[in-house]
């Protein structure tokens, strides 16, 4: 029996996630020349049906398993394992989650087939799969061949993709595939879960972030009024959460958060790649840099030109001001 | 116990980035390779944090030896850090890494952790900054049948024999254990790793590094054969949009953002 053309596989990501991934795998199976089927381990989202049908997809296939949403990959491992030798498609795509970063490749290992992570975008040549990803923190693209065995793997990269409907929708049943995962035993046990507090940045609507320009550590309280007058968020550049002045959950980039707000506010930031890769797919970035030169500002809708210590009070009294 | 780090040699990720900023990024004749000469290579800096977490054990005095193995074409200067940094041992694997890939990457060194007594921890960079891509760990960690804990903060023995791992996770720290032998990958927020005295680098200078030859760890053919080849890289191109916000001081700088910023309802 032959397997479908493309799998998107999905766990734990919000709805925008699964649309990107689900958009990108009915490109590429309408030129593979087959059918799309959407993976979902765990629970099924809300409205799952309805978006598989709104993005084009033939079915979904669903696993559920006590054992699947544990903080290790072993269970996830050996369900997509299972997965593929059942129904082997050609592409198997993930959204790319710091879960995903040790399942997709442990899996590949195990199936021994290719695998690309920070996917950009896929494309087909002569029957070799084609993938553009991100390399050297957002500063280079690498593109990489995929030959040998399938299914191959591709790990895609968060607002690599614009989602997009399907021009005419489908109308996909569920099914249940059942996986005996009763002879894993997870290895990695959780003593203390992550407590997660406050809002997550990956949800927030405005973030104000700040980096080096900040000049000192007491400084990031300023990125942090200006983010509360606006409702927002405070995030940060790595090179200030390496130094201690803001907490590593606060890191937007390659390493930390990938972010998607309607207006992101970068204070002090040069706009290196790997910060970039974190903000650059919110609606209306604002820059506040001293150098005119600034990498930051070829990404930015707004730029000021100026010491953001002075100016962030000055947002500040001015956003609190109607 | 035995402490196994995998290490790689890299362009400044700095040095790229800077050249990056400046619009001067440029791509060798192969299309695939960063040729600038200026731009230095040195060790995957979290591979460097992977050796720090290992000489943390040795502070602690816990009874350790540690080993920075390397496979490339040429690995003797990462190598000479590694001995430097505090290194018992340094292993060379003589290889063209641009022949190689993940799966054979992981293959090569699953076969020498093997080959030579095996490892209690394997301690890997939680990805090299030139590819990005992560993955060698988790193909370890099926070559050898290990447990997989990744982007670790810290990374402390239990009483049983086992390790707790602090990870970085997006939702905040999260405190995790496993039996050993385990595979660790360290991320940045370990800390800066040590930078070792003058005596110690002209100390390892000396230093030689084992040989290990891919011929002698008896892989199949096949095992060597990429799946995933590099056939192109390029500098992305960004196309600038941005409007100068124009103001005499930092008061009329943030009234001028603000009215603009509420006219286009994004406030």
């Amino acid at each position: 029996m032959s397997g479908p053309a493309v799998v998107a596989c999905t766990w734990g990501v919000a709805i925008s996630d699964i649309e990107e991934l689900l958009t990108l795998g009915r490109t590429v199976a309408g030129t593979l020349g087959g059918e799309l089927r959407w993976l979902v381990l765990g629970a099924l989202p809300d409205g799952a049906t309805d978006t598989a049908g709104r993005f084009g997809v033939g079915g979904v296939d669903h696993i559920e398993d006590a054992k699947l949403g544990a903080s290790g990959s072993d269970a996830y491992v050996a369900a997509l394992a299972h997965y593929c030798a059942e129904s082997p498609p050609q592409l198997l795509l993930f959204n790319q989650t710091f879960q995903v970063r040790d399942a997709a490749p442990r899996l590949a290992a195990r199936l021994g087939v290719g695998i690309v992570m920070n996917g950009m975008a896929i494309e087909q040549d002569g029957g070799t799969l084609r993938v553009t990803a991100s390399a050297f923190g957002g500063d280079t693209r690498t593109v990489y061949d995929l030959a040998g065995a399938t299914p191959q793997l591709v790990s895609v990269s968060a607002n690599a993709v614009v989602p997009e409907p399907a021009a005419s929708a489908t109308s996909p049943e569920v099914r249940k595939v059942a996986v005996d995962l009763g002879g894993v035993e997870e290895r990695v046990r959780v003593v203390t879960p992550p407590k997660r507090e406050g809002p997550r940045l990956e949800d927030a609507q405005t973030i104000v972030a700040g980096g080096r320009g900040l000049v000192d550590a007491a400084n990031f309280k300023l990125v942090e009024e200006l983010a509360a007058a606006l409702g927002g968020v405070a995030g940060a550049s790595r090179p200030i959460v390496d130094d201690g002045w803001a907490d590593p959950s606060q890191q937007v980039g390659l390493t930390g958060k990938i972010t998607r707000p309607g207006l992101y506010i970068a204070a002090g930031i040069s706009g290196a790649s790997q910060h970039m890769v974190g903000c650059s797919a919110a609606k209306t970035i604002v820059a506040i840099n001293t150098d005119p030169d600034a990498a930051i500002f070829k990404h930015a809708r707004y730029g000021l030109v100026g010491d953001c210590l002075e100016i962030l009070p000055e947002l500040t009294r001015a956003a609190k001001a109607r | 116990m035995r402490i196994v780090i995998c290490a790689k040699e890299v362009p400044d990720p700095d040095a790229v980035n800077n050249y990056a900023l400046e619009g001067r990024l440029v791509i060798g004749d192969d299309g695939k390779t960063l040729t600038q000469t200026s731009i230095p290579r040195l060790m995957n800096a979290y591979d460097e944090q992977a050796i720090e977490a290992a000489l943390r054990f040795r502070d602690a005095s816990t009874e350790c030896t540690i080993t920075v193995v390397c496979a490339g074409a040429e690995s003797g200067d990462v190598l000479k850090h590694a001995a430097a940094m505090g290194a018992d041992e340094i292993v060379s694997i003589p290889i063209d890494a641009t022949t190689v890939d993940y799966h054979v990457m992981g293959d090569l060194l699953a076969a020498y952790v093997k080959s030579s007594g095996g490892a209690d921890l394997v301690l890997c960079g939680r990805q090299a900054s030139d590819d990005d891509q992560g993955v060698v760990p988790a193909m370890l960690a099926e070559r050898l049948d290990m447990p997989l804990v990744s982007i670790a903060r810290d990374v402390a023995l239990t009483d049983g024999g086992g390790v707790r791992v602090t990870r970085v996770t997006p939702d905040g720290d999260e405190i995790v254990e496993c039996a050993c032998p385990a595979i660790v990958t360290i991320s940045n927020e370990l800390g800066t790793p040590r930078y070792p005295t003058m005596a110690k680098r002209m100390q390892a200078r000396k230093k030689q590094p084992t040989v290990v030859e891919v011929a002698s760890l008896g892989l199949a053919d096949t095992a060597l054969q990429p799946r995933v080849t590099l056939t192109k890289q390029f500098v992305p191109t960004v196309q600038s949009s941005c409007q100068m916000i124009e103001g005499a001081s930092a008061a009329e700088l943030a009234d001028a953002l603000v009215a603009k910023l509420r006219e286009e309802n994004v406030l």
